[in-house]
């Protein structure tokens, strides 16, 4: 089911926050529970039963880890190798049974197998709960219900944010529902909404429309790029506020997930604020354990490749993604050895640098294949014979202007600002606010519903995660 | 106040969404879209297997878009939205010049444009040396888009590509690009004005030795939402319609292939219906023989046409004792030549430039 769905806005989520408002307190987990699994089997209906395995497995090997500190080790590396091969046999087995075939002139046939969606967030959910227990940063779950509904809870299951047990441990046991925090949740899950159904999918119209143009140009490859960056970073913000809105809204406070990306002044000022559950995962779970940057520089530059080799394939099972990580393991590299420290003095330089090199990682990302991909850069560069602009790329150019205007101010913090500066005027405005704000959350859903009932285009971006 | 602030955000947001949960619950399904001109997906049908399968589900999602309260208020807003506030230039396709709803039709499908001299090709293979074969290409409104704003057909690639193919052919060609213009066609709909067709049957006549035609009656029939008007989501005035008759066209007795079809030319039940354009020849017909009385020349026409057609072909009756229309986007030839047989009969190929990009919908 996608929050941007009909069915979500109009059928589910009234219905469940009807009951979840109405139950004592000591039910809302067993609501939050059923529900979510009602959420997770609507669009699929066996993997259920992975999802509810994965929930068992871990909780027992939490409970096994504390009970027996000595063998911690071995049921810790059994885990993983639970967790990992489940995530590899679903996602990864028909990726290298064709390279495989490629390179050994084989026949096997592929498996074909339906990945359980939501499988690489929730894998790595139960994958920190078990490490963390291990490590006794946390202490394991003794209640299944309380962690299963962490492991499935509806709200990040399918998109993320990657929600770590320690973050909502005691929310688990206990939270406080206010009316403040209903409201800043939902709220915060308009905005969300807005973000998917009213620019995300429309740059994705663009996209589609530009992709299958009879003429291409140099200015409609660029802007496929453009828009496309503008897609994904919508799409998948718009998921996190969603989620992290809906967690208000149950009373969770899960971790932000992004912080305005393209307004990143280096590379590695982007990876601290794009998909940011993600990037900590790695961090301190594959690349600290690896030594970090406290190692030999040979050893450093391995655990930046293997760290960055692991992120792109985790976006998807294709060389493309795996190009993309590493992509950005080189220009990481560069940063911190080569020019770094100059970029700092390079005023808006600093931001047009991120932001070519954002665009170009994207280019790469979006494409079906390295062939592709490749194509694509070198349309963007005016290598492949295409004519500079025409009238195809001119229509849609104006036709999708102002998205695109709007797009790229949505952004940046400007709109945040404007309203942080409104609200300093403690009288005026925060009346203002409190006006705007309740008007605005009702004039988007309006908007959204609109948007959802005329629109064939709704696109879900994280069946390969 | 800030307190009070949110139990109104919160309550109204609650509020919408219960609201139209409950009026979705209540509201009685409907099975048409009369704007969209289209059914509407019913509740599915749940069974074991259509929910593992996931059909259930996907017809769900169509069922709750579908049949959601007041659909078309929320397409309006759409539609104003995507115009008005993000400037574009379309909606779904459809955009807005002068009044007129234009649908793009891009881009030119060059393998539909061979495939469709093929196919005609094909059906003139069974003709008879008697026969003497014309043809016209009507061009859709959007070749009258007097701007290069919106995308359009390559409509020289198209006219240049079917004239030098049917030239060497043999058949005769009759231009009609200069004999209309904008204003002769539907604002709200894709097809021409029958009342202003004079020049189109004037040129006909000219090219294919008929006679002079007489006068018409013009019967107004009323408001018409043409195909277009609920696809642009707006509130545009609609056309009026209006058909043209006379003694001979009221004396021609019609018959359809489907034998539950009525037997005049003009169906003015239809005027009431989904589309009323279906009141020129009864809409969509495989076959239809139109036979006049008042000519006993025994001078015969085949027409084979897509639904341009329909509104044209009454106003060609009188030079002629039968007129056989055919429709070949829903009969095969090998079918059609079990009721037709091919002597001398003038034939005259009658599509518009709609039909040619898009030529996968005529049978072989």
């Amino acid at each position: 089911m996608l929050f941007s769905s009909i069915t979500f806005l109009f059928y589910f989520l009234p219905i469940l926050l009807i009951v979840y408002f109405i139950v004592p307190s000591k039910f809302k987990n067993l609501v939050l529970l059923v529900f979510s699994l009602i959420f997770y089997a609507y669009g699929e209906p066996i993997y259920v039963l992975i999802l509810l395995l994965s929930c068992l497995v871990n909780f027992v090997a939490g409970l096994l880890i504390e009970k027996f500190p000595s063998k911690g080790k071995l049921i810790l590396v059994l885990t993983i190798v639970y967790n990992v091969g489940q995530l590899v046999y679903f996602k990864y087995t028909d990726f290298f049974i064709a390279n495989l075939n490629n390179i050994f002139n084989l026949s096997v046939p592929l498996l074909r197998i339906v990945m359980p969606i939501g499988i690489s967030f929730f894998t790595f959910q139960t994958l920190s709960y078990v490490i963390d227990v291990y490590r006794k940063d946390v202490e394991a779950s003794h209640n299944f219900l309380n962690f299963a509904t962490y492991v499935s809870l509806f709200p990040q299951l399918v998109a993320g944010p990657i929600v770590r047990y320690k973050t909502v441990e005691e929310e688990l046991k206990k939270r406080e529902i206010t009316w403040s925090g209903v409201a800043k949740g939902l709220f915060r899950f308009a905005i969300g909404l807005g973000k998917k159904v009213l620019i995300a999918n429309l740059a994705g119209e663009l996209v589609t429309n530009l992709t299958g143009l009879a003429n291409g140009s140099v200015v409609a490859s660029i802007l496929t790029a453009v828009a496309f960056t503008l897609q994904i970073y919508f799409d998948f913000s718009g998921y996190s506020d969603m989620a992290i809105g809906l967690g208000m809204v149950f009373g969770f406070h899960f971790l932000e997930n992004f912080n305005y990306p393209f307004t990143a002044t280096s590379i590695t000022d982007f990876w601290r604020r794009w998909h940011m559950s993600l990037s900590s995962f790695f961090r301190d779970y594959v690349y600290i354990p690896l030594g970090g940057s406290r190692v030999s520089w040979i050893k450093w530059l391995r655990n930046i490749l293997i760290v960055w080799f692991l992120t792109g394939f985790w976006h998807g099972a294709a060389w493309n993604f795996i190009v993309w990580g590493l992509f950005f393991a080189v220009l990481l590299i560069l940063e911190k050895k080569v020019y770094g420290k100059y970029l700092d003095k390079c005023g808006v330089f600093r931001y047009i640098y991120t932001i070519f090199f954002v665009v170009i990682s994207f280019v790469i990302f979006q494409a079906n294949s390295l062939g592709d991909a490749f194509y694509n850069l070198k349309s963007i560069f005016g290598f492949n014979g295409l004519p500079f602009i025409n009238q195809e790329t001119i229509y849609y150019l104006r036709s999708y202007g102002v998205l695109l205007i709007v797009a790229i101010i949505g952004s940046t913090p400007l709109l945040k600002n404007l309203v942080n500066k409104i609200k300093e005027h403690k009288g005026t405005g925060l009346k203002v606010m409190n006006i705007v704000q309740p008007a605005l959350c009702l004039v988007l859903l309006v908007v959204v519903t609109a948007y959802l009932i005329d629109s064939s285009f709704n696109p879900f971006l994280y069946f390969r995660f | 106040m800030k307190n009070s602030k949110d139990k109104i955000l919160t309550l109204s947001f609650i509020g919408f969404l219960c609201t139209f949960f409950v009026i979705n619950l209540c509201v009685k399904d409907q099975d048409v879209s009369v704007s969209e001109r289209r059914k509407l997906q019913q509740f599915p049908n749940v069974t074991l297997s259509t929910i593992t399968d996931g059909s259930a589900k996907d017809e769900f999602e169509d069922y709750t878009v579908d049949q959601f309260a007041f659909r078309d208020f929320f397409r309006r807003i759409k539609a104003n939205i995507n115009y008005k506030v993000f400037g574009m230039l379309d909606n779904n396709g459809v955009f807005i010049k002068d009044d007129y709803i234009f649908k793009t039709d891009y881009p030119t499908k060059t393998k539909s444009v061979l495939d469709f001299t093929k196919k005609i090709q094909s059906y003139a293979s069974s003709f008879s040396e008697n026969n003497h074969v014309y043809y016209a290409i009507i061009p859709d409104k959007n070749y009258y888009l007097n701007t290069d704003l919106f995308l359009n057909l390559d409509y020289d690639y198209m006219y240049d590509t079917v004239t030098s193919s049917f030239d060497k052919a043999g058949y005769d060609y009759i231009e009609l690009r200069d004999v209309l213009k904008l204003e002769d066609y539907y604002k709200t709909d894709t097809h021409w004005k029958q009342e202003n067709l004079a020049g189109v049957v004037d040129r006909i006549g000219s090219v294919m030795n008929l006679g002079a035609s007489s006068d018409y009656q013009a019967v107004e029939g009323g408001d018409f939402y043409g195909v277009y008007y609920g696809q642009a989501a707006l509130n545009l005035k609609p056309d009026k319609i209006t058909y043209l008759t006379n003694e001979i066209i009221n004396d021609a007795t019609v018959s359809y292939l489907e034998d539950t079809k009525q037997n005049q030319v003009y169906i003015p039940e239809n005027l009431t219906s989904l589309d009323s354009y279906n009141v020129y020849l009864d809409g969509p017909s495989s076959l239809i023989t139109i036979t006049n009385p008042h000519n006993t020349s025994g001078k015969e026409l085949i027409v084979y046409r897509d639904s341009f057609g329909s509104s044209l072909t009454p106003l060609l009756i009188e030079s002629y004792s039968k007129i056989t229309v055919l429709d070949t986007r829903y009969i095969t030839s090998s079918i059609y030549q079990n009721y037709l047989e091919f002597t001398n009969q003038d034939v005259l190929f009658l599509y518009s430039t709609m039909t040619l990009n898009n030529s996968d919908i005529l049978k072989n």
